[in-house]
């Protein structure tokens, strides 16, 4: 400020002028500074938020062979960034003494479940009184294209003599329990409800053995 | 050198406002099931909010829950301890039921329908100060076989679920959703009193 001062004191000279110019200028590239940080700060923070809490939960599943059991999604106990996902989407998790949802989105060889590509589900479920097996796709359903049938319950289902069970989900029609794909073409999401389970207060004593088994039997080029 | 600091000051502001936003999406929204259910705070019977579809008949508008299991149908009962204690009465049938009360946070009490006593399902959520005061007036001879949970919140919901396990015992479950009955305990009530009232809608 001093300066600026004595520089314009002599008066006229084209110093004085100059001086002044790049005084402004460093001032206003401060508060340009200032205001870039706030804009990248909130900007960044309110995207990076959005984008975590938009969809499926971020974290806090255990992971159980192709399964993923998210025993604590409607427990007071849940991490924040499950709490704001429910939160934002409305959902009405189960809670610890009335079920459990384990979800898959991969096969037993780590490949993402496909809308084109037949599965087979087969093996048995953790100890529950009643069991749903849903499939969806990510978005909204194809209008054009009705759910034939969406899901299937325990007490739905075919079994063999010795309670074993084997679920395609697949595009074309196969005999025996058969669940059509949602969609045509994407990836698509597999979820077991046990309702009245045991497990969902041990959930990370779940082994593989445990939790049907997810196997590609092929794919519609 | 400056574009750098402002850089850096930005980016740990990113993480404050991250952080900040995270925690407050719960307590700000209004898509939430607390919020939603409140609409039905003034029912005595819980609000569905997933009617399993019979035949070709599509889910009813207010089916607000994201991805609903289409074997189960689900009713709410919002409730504000405010008004007094809430009571959710449900009989057992052949269907599976299950209910759990929600709070901001999360469900605090869940019990299925094999811990009914004699077919009947008595659940009473209040807060701690009305617990002592039922407590209180509680009659020696003749203990209350309610069920009572003492709830960490004022508001929330209970949620009522009933699993059909056949396409054929879909209205019986929407049935059985409409069957249970939240009603409010007077505060002044004798504990008998209690009891009695809302068993009759039921009837």
């Amino acid at each position: 400020m001093a300066p600026a001062a004595e520089a314009a004191r002599p008066g006229g000279g084209a110093a004085a002028p100059a001086g002044l110019l790049r005084r402004a200028w460093a001032k206003a590239s401060t508060v340009g500074l200032a205001l870039y940080a706030v804009a990248l700060g909130a900007g960044l923070g309110l995207a990076s938020a959005d984008w975590a809490t938009r969809g499926g939960y971020p974290f806090g599943g255990v992971a159980v062979g192709p399964w993923t059991a998210w025993p604590r999604a409607g427990s007071p106990s849940a991490d924040p960034y499950t709490r704001a996902v429910n939160a934002r989407r409305g959902e009405v998790p189960l809670a610890v003494g009335e079920g459990l949802l384990l979800t898959a989105s991969t096969d037993d060889s780590g490949r993402t479940l496909d809308a084109t590509c037949t599965y087979r589900l087969s093996g048995v479920t953790p100890p529950a009184r009643a069991w749903t097996l849903t499939v969806a796709g990510r978005g909204t359903p194809d209008p054009g294209r009705p759910p034939m049938r969406e899901g299937f319950t325990s007490t739905e289902i075919l079994r063999e003599a010795d309670g074993r069970f084997s679920i395609t989900v697949g595009p074309e029609v196969e005999p025996g329990n058969w669940l059509p794909s949602p969609r045509a073409t994407g990836p698509i999401r597999l979820a077991i409800r046990l309702y009245d389970t045991p497990v969902a207060a041990s959930a990370g004593s779940l082994d593989r053995e445990a939790v049907p088994a997810l196997t590609r039997l092929g794919c519609r080029s | 050198m400056r574009v750098a600091y402002a850089t850096a000051c930005g980016l740990a502001l990113a993480g404050l406002v991250h952080v900040a936003t995270v925690l407050a999406i719960p307590a700000l929204s209004e898509a939430d099931a607390v919020s939603r259910a409140r609409s039905s705070e003034s029912l005595d019977h819980p609000q569905q909010v997933y009617t399993l579809a019979t035949g070709d008949n599509p889910a009813p508008a207010e089916a607000w829950l994201p991805i609903p299991d289409p074997a189960v149908a689900v009713g709410v009962c919002a409730f504000d301890l405010e008004d007094g204690p809430m009571r959710v009465s449900a009989r057992t049938g052949p269907l599976m039921l299950t209910l759990a009360a929600h709070g901001r946070r999360g469900a605090f009490y869940a019990v299925t329908d094999q811990a009914a006593v004699r077919g009947a399902l008595d659940l009473v959520i209040l807060t701690r100060a009305q617990y002592d005061e039922a407590l209180a007036n509680d009659d020696e001879n003749e203990p209350s076989r309610d069920v009572r949970i003492v709830a960490p919140e004022g508001r929330g919901f209970v949620v009522v679920r009933v699993v059909a396990g056949l396409p054929s015992q879909r209205p019986a479950a929407n049935a059985a959703i409409q069957a249970v009955s939240c009603t409010i305990d007077s505060p002044g009530d004798e504990p008998a009193g209690g009891a009695k009232e809302p068993a009759k809608p039921n009837g």
